[in-house]
């Protein structure tokens, strides 16, 4: 970074590097980038005054020299470089070109001089540049100076700073992995100087050191090493030196960005080892320590990939690539430190060993591990890859390279894994591995070998720099920031950073109840993936939704079936999916009573069908991706409503029925008229008779058939029964007999006091609020939460996140963050006591559905984004990204109003009354609350 | 030479005892040794002993004192004795039986008087209450129990105020949670049953131990019998038709290792 040209700087470096890294030269005061490479410079980013801008640089230079003139200083002005005004001070020939050894004399003649017409110091000087430059009509004037003279611009060093971090943190690159060196930190006549401008807040946590004289000291955090240009190669050479020698990353610490579990409990090391999961959308590795022992249990999971058939199908346990070694007692210290920005686990067992790992998100299948071992007895080294307890493997070789696979009953997962030593003291290891997996069959061990190959041809550092980069580009369309609750944001973060690395972005991803992160609910897919997790994903990254709906879309034939098989038109997809699509859910479940029950979920759950289309719908709405429409997604919504129109049944009154269902209160089983299937299948069916295509006839008759369902909505208190004859149940409010929420009621009172009165699992009316708030009467939010949140258990981890959002539209701010507080905590507490099995992924879709849907009030509406905020006290402010009809935009709420900012044109309607606002291609908008008015504050 | 001590007196409770030191003596692989402290005559207890083929000797101090001296031998390693002298016998114990299992800190079978003899060990049922003090301190009967191929039946009874925040999708939600607290709480979870109940302990320890066919239960416990303290292992002594094991917090039950503590497993964080 340089406040001077590009010839300049390119003269004197002329750097051509043809190596994996960047150079980029931030030029002119900030308003330049280049990007070097072996044909010279480029252009990257140049900003460019305009005509009214340039003017008013002129008028204030012009304005300036007047004024210093008048107080007897000669100073006159010299250049006027793209986007700023230089004026010379001391324009005598002594001091044409001082060296900057001689930068003590130059201040101590320039502040003689400055003395002379009147002026204390710089200082002075900059504020009578400043006044003039306001003056002249500059709205953010950056005066600058360099002792011999005083700028004025429209950017200067900060400018660089920032494109830098951000342009760094779309390679994954956070501060703490920035070494910033200058040589002019410290302040210089009174003025600060120059490099200290490059220490904006987004640096914050880099590492910041001088190599000038700096005869005024530097400022705080800045370390101060002299030594010049020289030392300033030295320290590059010192980063290329690490680099060769395959140190490892630096660990993050910003308490914001990471998961930290120090030390060993026996009790928590599986849930511990669940939370600290590395997956990139084909496989998930638990985070065990690298040596194990009795407690730990290693895994690896690949998504989509079952053993055994139906309800006693789950995922295949696959060979373990991030295991060392064994010893019977965990025995020292052991850090273990989840970098969520990041996806690289550091594991640190004192001194005696450090490592980091990762699975590739750029390469989906390909894992790598560097470990850095010091003195101290050696360890007696695993095979590269272990074969998962109790299971028949087949190991080979090819290429000279090993492998081991798996197999289930259809499916199988095949692993190759090599090592390569770096260096002897410390002893440094790298390790590769790369995964085929495939549902139907066994895979080829020669795919597994080509991939570990190219990993290997790749080398670590060129694997770690592409998975950074994935990851930041990620967090770049999805982070949600909330200032003014760190824990809660680092929470956040958490549950964010295990849903990106869950589901990849090509073919079919079978997103089970906790993706690859555990083999609980044997990987089992049910509504949590279609209402729970792909929202986030619709709303962020599209092609990672699109293949959670291709895998619904590759199982109609098998929904088809299902329907045919009961009477019945179109396609029922079923409440548990494995590999076919047929109804996987188990027959019976024993409950902690020690009471065995029938399960009825898989026969009367059927709220799914209508599920299943929302996806499709929320995708739709979202993306407005017309092929999907006009291919499989219009295929999804048409067949679900055709099987509704089989379902419903019409009475004489020519009222619509659904008998027999099980709604989301799974409490109730065998319900008649469930408000939620019903009003979702009534939306089921307008939705698909609006799109284009198909029988007049039909679409006709499904609207007939949607305006004819019974939805219990009583107009008069303004609540939906939840479904015929709940007001007749017994009364009883759960909030006030519990002794605690959430509680699993059917355990507290028993199964049968449930059903039998109007205690709630979870939300059920109160879902349709959430999910299809235009199908539910107008107004009815605050009289159904009241009466149905006193009275729901929340006994399902997916209910306090939905009742987050409903609190926050409802203005019930306090009662939403504290929802929201104990969703976001439910694995990191483990509070189901089975975050060993995996990662509750609805759960933390639903955290962040309260914060975009519920806080921050978005919800597309037709080709507008709607935003109505609801900011707590607490919280300065609350900024979410996401990607609406392709546009990139960032809603960022403050207290009373919100500021849009986009890469596309798009329409916002904002508040409750939708007020609309056009926000420009890369322009920013910010609506204040009053009136709802707007004013455009950049562009 | 570590033994099974048997503690008998002239009662009929004299041959359970003996039986149950017998078999839990076969199960350790020790030998078993029976006492008797009464200030009031020994000829009966000497033919029960006798009768089952146990060597038997006279505590050198009578009464609780000289039961309490013979337990505490280094080569003890464990105690079994009587719950109370007849079927109607005071509850949960007997003075004695109360007072050694408070006074010794070594693992103690209470051996009901109407037990079906002779004893036999091939079930062992132990409640867990999900803590790992509790865990550590049965770790080792379990283990011994895995070994010798008995069937463990673990018990963790849920109590209301202790209930769990959610239950997603029972057909799951149990076949997962069972599974990880097998692992937190047993040193061979793939070869414990575990059940579980909702509501009082103690109630369900006993219904539970009849249900499965347990023929002892393990309970870990503090030692403490002061007013309500305890009240799982009064009420399990109180109407158990099976041999109660009781081990003391921290203590174990292998060979050799009857008085060592069984906790620290784990390393400061």
């Amino acid at each position: 970074m340089s406040g001077t040209h590009v010839l300049n700087v390119d003269g004197q470096l002329a750097a051509r590097p043809s190596g994996p890294g960047h150079l980029h030269l931030l030029l002119n005061r900030g308003s330049e980038v280049f990007a070097v490479s072996r044909g010279g410079p480029e252009v990257v980013e140049r900003r460019v005054a305009t005509e009214d801008e340039d003017e008013a640089l002129n008028e204030a230079a012009r304005l300036t020299v007047d004024r210093l003139r008048a107080h007897g200083l000669p100073a006159e002005l010299v250049s006027q470089r793209l986007n700023r005004r230089k004026i010379d001070l001391i324009p005598e020939p002594e001091w044409a070109d001082p060296p900057k050894a001689r930068m003590a004399e130059l201040l101590t003649a320039v502040e003689a001089r400055l003395r002379r017409s009147g002026f204390a110091s710089l200082t002075d000087v900059a504020a009578v540049t400043l006044a003039a430059a306001r003056e002249a009509g500059l709205s953010d004037p950056r005066i600058t100076s360099d002792v011999k003279h005083v700028e004025i611009g429209l950017t200067d060093k900060s400018d660089s700073a920032r494109w830098i971090m951000r342009h760094l943190l779309l390679d994954g690159i956070a501060p703490h992995d920035v070494l910033i060196a200058g040589d002019e930190f410290g302040r210089v006549g009174g003025q600060q100087g120059s490099d200290s401008l490059l220490l904006v807040p987004q640096v914050a946590g880099a590492t910041a050191a001088s190599v000038g004289v700096e005869p005024g000291g530097v400022p705080e955090g800045v370390i101060a090493l002299g030594g010049g240009p020289r030392r300033f190669a030295a320290l590059l050479d010192d980063q290329v030196r690490r680099r060769r020698r395959g140190e490892l990353p630096l660990r993050n610490a910003d308490p914001e960005w990471i998961v930290t579990v120090e030390g060993f409990d026996r009790t928590l090391e599986r849930a511990h080892e669940t939370l600290l999961t590395l997956a990139d959308g084909r496989i998930g590795t638990g985070g065990a320590p690298l040596v194990g022992n009795s407690a730990t249990s290693p895994r690896v999971l690949a998504a989509g990939v079952y053993d055994d058939e139906g309800a006693e199908s789950h995922l295949l346990a696959c060979p373990n690539w991030a295991r060392l070694g064994e010893e019977a007692d965990p025995a020292g210290p052991l850090l273990r430190t989840l970098d969520l920005r990041t996806g690289l686990l550091f594991e640190e067992a004192g001194s005696r060993l450090r490592s980091v790992r990762f699975s590739s998100l750029a390469r989906p299948g390909t894992v790598a591990l560097r470990i850095e071992e010091n003195d101290g007895p050696r360890l007696e080294r695993s095979p590269l890859l272990l074969p998962p307890p109790r299971r028949q493997v087949r190991t080979g070789e090819s290429a000279g390279r090993r492998w081991m696979s798996v197999a289930g009953k259809h499916g199988g997962v095949v692993a190759a894994a090599a090592e390569r030593v770096r260096g002897a003291k410390p002893r440094r290891t790298e390790r590769f591995a790369a995964y085929e997996s495939d549902p139907a069959n066994r895979p080829d061990p020669a795919r597994a070998v080509a991939g570990l190959r190219a990993a290997e041809d790749a080398g670590f550092e060129q694997l770690l720099r592409e998975h950074r980069r994935t990851f930041g580009r990620l967090w770049d369309g999805a982070d949600v920031r909330i200032e003014g609750d760190p824990e809660l944001q680092r929470d956040v973060r958490f549950a964010l950073s295990h849903l990106m690395a869950s589901v990849g972005e090509s073919g079919e991803t079978a997103l089970g109840a906790r993706g690859v992160s555990g083999a609980g609910y044997r990987g089992h897919v049910f509504w949590d993936t279609d209402v729970f997790v792909l929202p986030f994903l619709a709303a962020t990254r599209p092609a990672g939704a699109r293949t959670l709906l291709e895998y619904r879309v590759r199982r109609l034939s098998a929904a088809r079936a299902a329907a045919r098989a009961l009477g019945r038109s179109g396609a029922r997809f079923p409440w548990e999916s494995a590999r076919t699509g047929r109804d996987a859910t188990p027959s019976h479940a024993h409950l902690r009573t020690g009471e065995v029950i029938p399960i009825r979920t898989g026969e009367l759950e059927e709220h799914i069908v209508a599920d299943v289309a929302w996806a499709a719908a929320c995708y739709l709405d979202w993306t407005g991706d017309e092929e999907f429409q006009r291919g499989p997604g219009r295929e999804l919504l048409v067949e679900t409503a055709r099987y509704w129109a089989s379902r419903i049944r019409v009475d004489g009154d020519g009222r619509g029925h659904i008998d027999r269902v099980i709604g989301p209160d799974e409490y109730h089983e065998a319900v008649d008229d469930n408000a939620f299937t019903n009003v979702m299948a009534r939306w089921n069916l307008r939705r698909a008779a609006v799109l284009a295509g198909g029988e007049d006839a039909e679409r006709a008759s499904w609207l007939h058939l949607a305006d004819g369902l019974i939805d219990g909505y009583d107009e008069q208190s303004g609540i939906y029964e939840q479904f015929a004859g709940f007001f007749r149940l017994e009364p009883l409010v759960i909030e006030e007999v519990a002794p605690r929420r959430p509680v699993a009621a059917d355990l507290l009172l028993g199964p049968e006091r449930v059903r039998a009165s109007q205690v709630v699992k979870q939300a059920d009316v109160l879902m349709l609020h959430h999910l299809v708030p235009d199908e539910v009467a107008p107004g009815s939010l605050a009289p159904n939460l009241a009466f149905y949140e006193p009275r729901t258990a929340h006994g399902s981890s997916l209910s306090p996140g939905i009742h987050a959002s409903l609190f926050a539209r409802a203005g019930m701010l306090e009662q939403a963050v504290d929802a929201l507080r104990l969703t976001s905590r439910i694995d990191l507490d483990d509070l189901t006591e089975t975050t060993a099995s995996g990662l509750h992924l609805a759960a933390m879709g639903s955290v962040w559905q309260a914060l975009a849907f519920g806080f921050a009030g978005l919800r597309p509406q037709g080709d507008a984004l709607c935003v109505d905020p609801r900011l707590p006290e607490a919280w300065h402010s609350l900024e979410v990204r996401v990607r609406f009809r392709g546009a990139r935009i960032i809603v960022r709420i403050e207290p009373g109003s919100v500021v849009l900012t986009s890469d596309a044109p798009v329409r916002v309607l904002v508040g409750p009354a939708r007020a609309p606002v056009t926000v420009s291609s890369s322009g920013s908008v910010r609506v204040t609350r009053e009136e709802m008015r707007w004013e455009e504050v950049e562009s | 030479m570590s033994k099974v001590l048997a503690a008998i007196d002239n009662s009929v409770a004299a041959r359970p005892v003996l039986s149950a030191a017998i078999a839990v003596a076969e199960l350790l692989g020790v030998e078993v040794e029976a006492v008797h402290a009464s200030e009031d005559g020994y000829r009966t207890a000497v033919a029960a002993a006798e009768a089952a083929g146990v060597p038997f000797r006279v505590t050198e101090t009578p009464g609780l004192l000289g039961l309490i001296e013979a337990a505490e031998g280094s080569e003890v390693t464990q105690v079994v004795l009587g719950a109370r002298a007849t079927r109607d016998g005071p509850r949960p114990a007997g003075h004695v039986a109360l007072m050694l299992a408070r006074s010794v800190r070594k693992p103690l079978v209470v051996v009901p008087p109407d037990v079906p003899l002779p004893v036999r060990l091939h079930r062992i049922l132990v409640p867990l209450d999900g803590t790992r003090a509790t865990a550590d301190t049965l770790a080792a009967t379990v283990r011994l129990a895995c070994r010798s191929k008995l069937d463990v039946v673990a018990l963790h009874v849920h109590e209301p105020a202790a209930l769990p925040l959610f239950s997603d999708q029972p057909q799951h939600e149990f076949e997962d949670w069972a599974r990880e607290f097998l692992c937190r709480y047993c040193p061979h979870p793939e070869l414990v049953r575990l059940e579980t109940r909702v509501g009082v302990v103690g109630e369900h320890v006993l219904d539970v131990a009849r249900g499965v066919g347990a023929d002892m239960i393990a309970l870990g416990w503090s030692q403490q019998l002061d007013a309500g303290r305890a009240a799982v292992v009064r009420e399990v002594l109180a109407g158990s038709s099976t041999p109660v094991l009781l081990v003391p917090i921290g203590a174990g039950l292998e060979p050799g290792r009857g008085a060592q503590p069984d906790v620290g497993h784990e390393r400061a964080a």
